[in-house]
C-alpha cells in the first residue's frame, strides 16, 4: 500500500477510536456532547508532555493518558451531568473552547507553537511507523470496539441505555442517573485519550487548533452518519467522512457544503444512521452477518 | 404499639404557595393492600412521588422498615425493595418488553461497581424475565419494542417492572385507568395473586370504585393534600366527609 493510503487509514483508525468513545456517551447513554475534541486534545497533550518532558515511552504513558482523560472527563462531567439536555450541549461546547484556549495560551502547553518533537512509538527497540503504526492503530481500534461490544452487553450498558430512554423510570429501577452518566463520560473520554495519544505519536507535532470545536463537530457527524448507539457505526462514519475528502480532493472548496448535504440527507432519510435500526444498509447487511451488527 | 412496614409522619410537600400534600400520617402494615382515594388534584401522585423519592418532603418523616428514607434518591429507595408504576406510563421505548424487565432485574446490582460488568443476557436472567412476563401475561410480546405497544400492555409492563423491583412494597399509580373490562378483571386477579402467593404489600391509587372497594383491605382518602378519612371499604363508603369531597356539600343550595 502506498504511504498516502497508509496515512489516511491511520487517521481514520484514530478518529474511529475517538468516535467509539463519543458513541459511549451519546449513543449508549443518550447524553449529548459537542466537545469531544477537547478530550482528544487532553489525551494528545498529556501523551506529548509525558513523552517530551518526562521521557516516558508511549506504552508507559498510555495508562496514565487514559486515566488523566477519564479523570478530567469525570471532573468536567460532575457539574454538567446535572444539566438538562440543551444546557449540556452548550456546556460541552464551552468545555471545548476553554480547553483549546488553555492549550493555546498557557506556555506550559507550548502556547501557539504547540508541542513538537514527539518521538515515534517504540516496540521492542523498533520504531513503529508507516504500515506498522497503521496496524497498531487498527489493533487499538479492535480493542476499543471489543470494549464497546462488552459494554453494550453488560448491566452497565443496559443501565446507560435505560437512562438515555427515560431517566425517571430508570431511577425507580435502582439506576442512579448521575452515577451511570459519569461512568459513560469516563469511559468515553478515556477512549478519546487513547485516540489522542495515538494522534500525538502519529503527527509528532500537535497544536491547539487540532482540537477545535469543528473537530468535535466532525466526530459527531461521523457518529450520526454511521449510526448512534450501534457497534460499528463509528467505524463506518469515520471511514466515509475520513475517505471522502481524499476521494473528492478536486472539490475541496465545496467540502463543507458536501458534508452538510450528506448529513441532512442522513438525518432526513436514515435518522438512525447508516447502521441504525431499520436502515437500508442494515437490511442489506443483516442476511450476511446475522445478528453481528447489534 | 405495632409498627408498620411504611410509616409517614406529618409528611407535607409544598410547591410555592400550594400544599400538594399536607401533614399526612399513614401506617402501612406488611401484607395489606391499601387504597389511596381522592378527587383529581388531591395529592395522591405527589404522595407516591414522596414515598418513591422523586420528591423530597418539605416537612415530615417517612420510615420504611423503621429506617428513615425521606431524602433518599429514587434509585436508593428502589434498592430497598420499593417498586412503582407511573400514572403516565414510562416505558423504555426503544427497548423490547423483555429488555425492560431485564433492566429491573438488575436493581440490586446498579449500586455496586463490581457487579455491573457481567452480561445481562445470561440464561438465568432471561428465564427470570420470562417468568415475570408470564405472570403478567406479556410473554408472547417479549420481543416487541415497548414503544409500539398499546396502553393496556404498557400498564402490565410497568407492573412487571414494579413487581421485580418491589419485592417488599409495590406502589401502583392508576394502573387500571384506560383498561378494558376484561383487562381490569385479569389485573385484579394478578394483584390478588401477588399479594397472596408472594406476600407483597401494595398501595394503589385508583379511581375505579369497584376495583378499589373489591381489592383493598383499607382505604385512605386524600382531599386538598389532607387525609380526610381512613378505614375499611365499608366505612369509607358511608363516610360523610368522603361523599362531600367527591360530590360537594349537600343541602346548601336547596336550603329554603
Amino acid at each position: 500500500m502506498s504511504s498516502y493510503l497508509i496515512t489516511i487509514g491511520t487517521m481514520i483508525a484514530i478518529q474511529a477510536i475517538a468516535v467509539c468513545g463519543l458513541n459511549v456517551i451519546v449513543g449508549f447513554a443518550g447524553q449529548i456532547s459537542l466537545g469531544h475534541a477537547a478530550f482528544l486534545g487532553i489525551g494528545a497533550y498529556t501523551a506529548a508532555l509525558l513523552a517530551t518532558k518526562a521521557g516516558l515511552s508511549f506504552w508507559m504513558a498510555l495508562p496514565l493518558v487514559v486515566a488523566v482523560c477519564g479523570s478530567v472527563g469525570l471532573l468536567l462531567g460532575l457539574p454538567s451531568i446535572r444539566l438538562r439536555e440543551d444546557f449540556l450541549a452548550i456546556t460541552t461546547i464551552g468545555i471545548n473552547f476553554i480547553v483549546e484556549a488553555v492549550f493555546r495560551y498557557v506556555p506550559f502547553f507550548g502556547g501557539a507553537l504547540g508541542i513538537g518533537g514527539i518521538p515515534r512509538v517504540m516496540f521492542f527497540g523498533m520504531r513503529v511507523k508507516g504500515t506498522s503504526f497503521f496496524l497498531l492503530c487498527v489493533a487499538f481500534l479492535c480493542l476499543t470496539l471489543a470494549a464497546c461490544w462488552w459494554f453494550k452487553r453488560s448491566w452497565a450498558g443496559l443501565a446507560c441505555a435505560a437512562i438515555g430512554e427515560e431517566e425517571q423510570a430508570a431511577s425507580t429501577m435502582g439506576i442512579s442517573p448521575v452515577r451511570f452518566k459519569l461512568l459513560a463520560f469516563v469511559i468515553g473520554t478515556g477512549m478519546a485519550g487513547l485516540a489522542g495519544s495515538l494522534y500525538a505519536h502519529h503527527m509528532q507535532f500537535i497544536s491547539a487548533g487540532d482540537f477545535s470545536f469543528s473537530v468535535s463537530i466532525a466526530l459527531l457527524s461521523m457518529l450520526v452518519l454511521g449510526g448512534m448507539g450501534t457497534l460499528f457505526g463509528p467505524l463506518v462514519g469515520a471511514l466515509i467522512l475520513g475517505a471522502l475528502p481524499e476521494v473528492f480532493r478536486p472539490l475541496v472548496d465545496y467540502r463543507m457544503l458536501f458534508y452538510t448535504v450528506l448529513l441532512l440527507l442522513v438525518i432526513r432519510f436514515q435518522p438512525a444512521g447508516l447502521l441504525g435500526e431499520e436502515s437500508a444498509l442494515r437490511r442489506i447487511l443483516i442476511p450476511f452477518v446475522k445478528g453481528g451488527m447489534r | 404499639m405495632k409498627t408498620g412496614l411504611l410509616e409517614t409522619r406529618g409528611v407535607s410537600k409544598r410547591f410555592g404557595g400550594l400544599k400538594a400534600v399536607d401533614g399526612v400520617d399513614l401506617t402501612l402494615f406488611s401484607g395489606e393492600i391499601l387504597g389511596v382515594l381522592g378527587p383529581n388534584g388531591a395529592g395522591k401522585t405527589v404522595f407516591f412521588n414522596l414515598v418513591s423519592g422523586i420528591y423530597e418532603p418539605t416537612e415530615g418523616e417517612i420510615f420504611f422498615k423503621e429506617t428513615r428514607i425521606d431524602g433518599y434518591a429514587p434509585h436508593a429507595i428502589a434498592a430497598l425493595g420499593i417498586g412503582r408504576t407511573f400514572q403516565i406510563v414510562k416505558p423504555l421505548k426503544s427497548l423490547t418488553v423483555l429488555e425492560n424487565v431485564l433492566v429491573s432485574l438488575g436493581v440490586a446490582r446498579y449500586g455496586r461497581l463490581s457487579r455491573i460488568w457481567g452480561p445481562f443476557r445470561s440464561a438465568r436472567q432471561l428465564d427470570a424475565a420470562m417468568e415475570v412476563l408470564e405472570k403478567v401475561g406479556l410473554a408472547p410480546l417479549a420481543h416487541r419494542k415497548a414503544g409500539l405497544l398499546p396502553l393496556g400492555t404498557l400498564r402490565r409492563l410497568e407492573i412487571a417492572r414494579a413487581m421485580v423491583v418491589g419485592h417488599t412494597l409495590i406502589l401502583l399509580d392508576e394502573s387500571f385507568s384506560g383498561l378494558r373490562h376484561e383487562e381490569i378483571v385479569s389485573l385484579e386477579a394478578l394483584i390478588r395473586t401477588i399479594r397472596e402467593r408472594e406476600g407483597r404489600t401494595i398501595i394503589l391509587i385508583e379511581h375505579n370504585m369497584s376495583v378499589t372497594m373489591g381489592l383493598c383491605d383499607r382505604i385512605v382518602v386524600l382531599d386538598h393534600g389532607r387525609k380526610i378519612a381512613e378505614g375499611t371499604p365499608g366505612e369509607i363508603q358511608s363516610n360523610e366527609q368522603v361523599i362531600e369531597a367527591y360530590l360537594g356539600a349537600a343541602g346548601v343550595d336547596h336550603a329554603p
